[in-house]
């Protein structure tokens, strides 16, 4: 037979018995929209699980620092650098160092009305900073030597030596409405003054503000509240705080940036390797993860236990309608239908029975999941929908494209292993019941 | 008669016997049967119930397989082909029809006819104008899209002609055809089965209890439990 007349007819058959044949494709419906639903639950609680530690900082990152604090043997230097950088997996690695003199003070205004007693330095490359994840809230990063990236809220480090004690300080969580009540300068573009104080003097040097950089304790404390400034700088202030002192050449710690989230692990590993103790979000990451696929299994297997009824209800319509067509499969015998095509009429029956459901159980629950995240997001509104449907905001259920491609082809798998024995019931009907005579 | 004695023999039946088992005993149904059927004949199998007759005929078109013995068709023994090759030699060999008609319920009566060729792979267009040719032929040109409920029991018949008939199979194997169809319906379809036979020079097999269909055949083999207990050749078709 021709493959359309075999689907033609297996269309006929199936809307000869309109009612039954929609119920049976509700049940896979059923069974596909719990499936749908729950896995798409599970992508959703997994993906704020990564929105949430991404908040936490940069998962990609690994902080590199050499063993027992640096006193061991094992130093984070210009080779170690060089070695790191060559790791597969690691797209980056920019080394840093703290600048460590008794006292930096930061004053800025006129006639140094504005004061900062505290701001840790750090020294980083600048050009590594942005591939390396830090973020720049305004301004941009620092070209030239002298040029420096604050903190996001050193600024609040100041005081304003004019003001009586007690008041003379911004507290960033003083406003009562929860807003940050704004500092009292905006060190963006301005000029200030380092001062730096060791048990060989004190020296001022000035400092120009090119940037405000994104709070990231992953990257560092000086993120948030310190100054950050290019290696070469750090080195020149550090000499002329200690002259005469033979320089440390070895780094505080290297950043090293892998190319993707899943590479963590083993670039991490073989720093281990290397000596070099090493620290991630991939230890909090990784338990996550592990809980979140166990919790997406069990929801998944609850949602495949509706579709196991789904294929019992097709097995179970396939066989009456073969107890009630046996003398039209006589009938067809008798004619010269081969029996292949008797098997493969049925298995298209059955199959095309898990393929309407699987695609109505997709446009169900792609609705369901649509209308779950616009509550969740606080109603309908265009905003809402993008996120709702392509990501990028907190959302309950993610719906990817290939797990409606995966609740089709399980569908239409489902139905024809269900069909797969009462097809063989029906090849084995003889020409015979052509001939009987009710 | 003299024409059917020289005809090339087209159904061959040697030595065909048929048991059931019925419990602990076995039943004979057709006794070591010995029969020739040649091309283009009308052979009447008459018998009462249970004079084996329609086991003789499920036996003779390969719907069962014969304890013992050999039905050739064309030359072709049927008991030892297997399952797909017996479809493809139906399709392309055997004809049916069937005393309750057996019109597929879902189709109209072009598609109806039209199944055989289905079967066989003939696309559309080409199977359903031969179907409406055959449908017009058995005089059913206003009734080419309707569906077997709506068609009286002699219509249904007359399709059920028009299915057998149409891939002009070498032989055409007919249960009891007129058994439920009043006397006059009676008369026109055996007039149709008789005018393709003559037509396409094709051979007819026929079923029946009833004494009237002699008067259609060419050669008239009794049956009495499983025996062939008279066969006689008719002069009908040389007048």
């Amino acid at each position: 037979m021709r493959k359309q007349d075999l689907f033609r007819l297996c269309l006929q058959n199936l809307l000869r018995k309109k009612s039954r044949t929609l119920l049976t494709v509700l049940g896979v419906v059923i069974g596909g929209c719990s499936i749908v639903i729950m896995v798409s639950l599970g992508i959703g609680m997994k993906e704020s699980q990564e929105r949430l530690l991404s908040e936490l900082g940069d998962l990609t990152i690994i902080t590199v620092s050499p063993p027992q604090g640096g006193k061991g043997k094992t130093k984070l230097d210009a080779a170690a650098l060089r070695r790191l950088q060559a790791l597969p997996g690691v797209t980056s690695a920019m080394p840093r160092r703290a600048l460590s003199v008794d006292s930096v003070r930061l004053i800025a205004g006129g006639a140094g009305r504005y004061r900062a007693d505290w701001a840790p330095v750090l020294g980083v490359e600048m050009k590594e900073l942005l591939p390396m994840g830090f973020g720049i809230t305004r301004g941009e990063v620092a070209q030239k030597s002298g040029e420096v990236v604050l903190g996001q809220y050193t600024a609040y480090g100041f005081q304003d030596t004019l003001r009586p004690e007690g008041a003379n300080t911004v507290d960033r969580w003083g406003a009562p409405d929860g807003e940050e009540p704004p500092p009292f300068l905006d060190p963006l573009g301005k000029t200030m003054t380092l001062e730096i104080e060791t048990e060989s003097g004190k020296f001022q040097l000035p400092l120009r503000v090119t940037g405000i950089a994104k709070e990231d304790y992953s990257k560092g404390s000086e993120t948030s509240e310190g100054i950050l400034m290019s290696l070469e700088d750090l080195e020149k202030i550090a000499q002329r705080a200690n002259p005469g002192k033979k320089q440390d050449q070895n780094f505080d710690a290297i950043l090293v940036k892998t190319s993707s989230i899943s590479k963590v692990a083993e670039v991490e590993k073989s720093i281990k390797a290397m000596g070099y103790a090493t620290e991630s979000m991939e230890s909090v990451r990784a338990p996550m993860e592990k809980e979140a696929r166990q919790k997406q299994m069990m929801l998944g297997g609850l949602g495949a236990i509706s579709l196991i009824v789904a294929a019992i209800g097709i097995a179970n319509t396939m066989m009456m309608s073969i107890s009630e067509r046996t003398r039209e499969i006589g009938i067809m015998k008798a004619l010269g239908c081969f029996v292949r095509d008797i098997r493969l009429l049925f298995l298209a029956e059955a199959g095309v029975i898990g393929l309407a459901g699987g695609i109505v159980s997709c446009v169900v629950s792609l609705i369901a999941a649509t209308v779950t995240n616009l509550v969740s997001l606080g109603g309908l509104s265009g905003e809402n929908l993008k996120i709702s449907l392509l990501g990028g905001g907190a959302r309950v259920c993610v719906v990817p494209l290939w797990l409606l491609g995966f609740a089709i082809l399980f569908s239409v798998l489902i139905g024809l292993g269900s069909g797969y024995y009462p097809a063989g019931k029906a090849v084995r009907i003889p020409a015979l019941e052509a001939i009987k005579n009710e | 008669m003299g024409d059917f004695a020289r005809a090339k023999p087209i159904i061959e039946v040697r030595n065909l016997h048929k048991e059931y088992p019925l419990g602990e005993e076995t039943v004979v149904a057709l006794g070591r049967i010995n029969l020739t059927i040649r091309r283009g004949e009308i052979c009447c199998i008459f018998g009462t119930s249970g004079s084996g007759k329609s086991t003789l005929l499920n036996l003779l078109a390969g719907l069962e397989k014969p304890t013992s013995g050999e039905v050739r068709i064309g030359g072709v023994p049927l008991s030892r082909l297997g399952e797909e090759a017996l479809a493809a030699f139906r399709q392309r060999h055997l004809g049916f029809v069937f005393q309750s008609y057996n019109l597929l319920p879902g189709m109209t009566a072009v598609e109806n006819v039209a199944l055989p060729l289905m079967f066989r792979g003939i696309p559309p267009a080409v199977r359903e104008k031969a179907a409406r040719e055959m449908l017009r032929r058995v005089g059913l040109a206003h009734r080419l899209d309707h569906y077997p409920s709506q068609m009286s029991g002699g219509q249904q018949q007359r399709a059920g002609i028009a299915r057998a008939f149409l891939a002009r199979p070498d032989a055409v194997f007919a249960d009891e055809p007129t058994g439920n169809l009043d006397s006059h319906t009676t008369v026109e379809v055996m007039e149709m089965i008789c005018a393709f036979s003559r037509d396409f020079h094709q051979t007819i097999v026929l079923v029946s209890h009833d004494p009237e269909m002699a008067a259609y055949a060419d050669r008239i083999v009794t049956l009495i439990d499983g025996e062939i207990t008279s066969e006689k050749l008719t002069h009908r078709r040389d007048t």
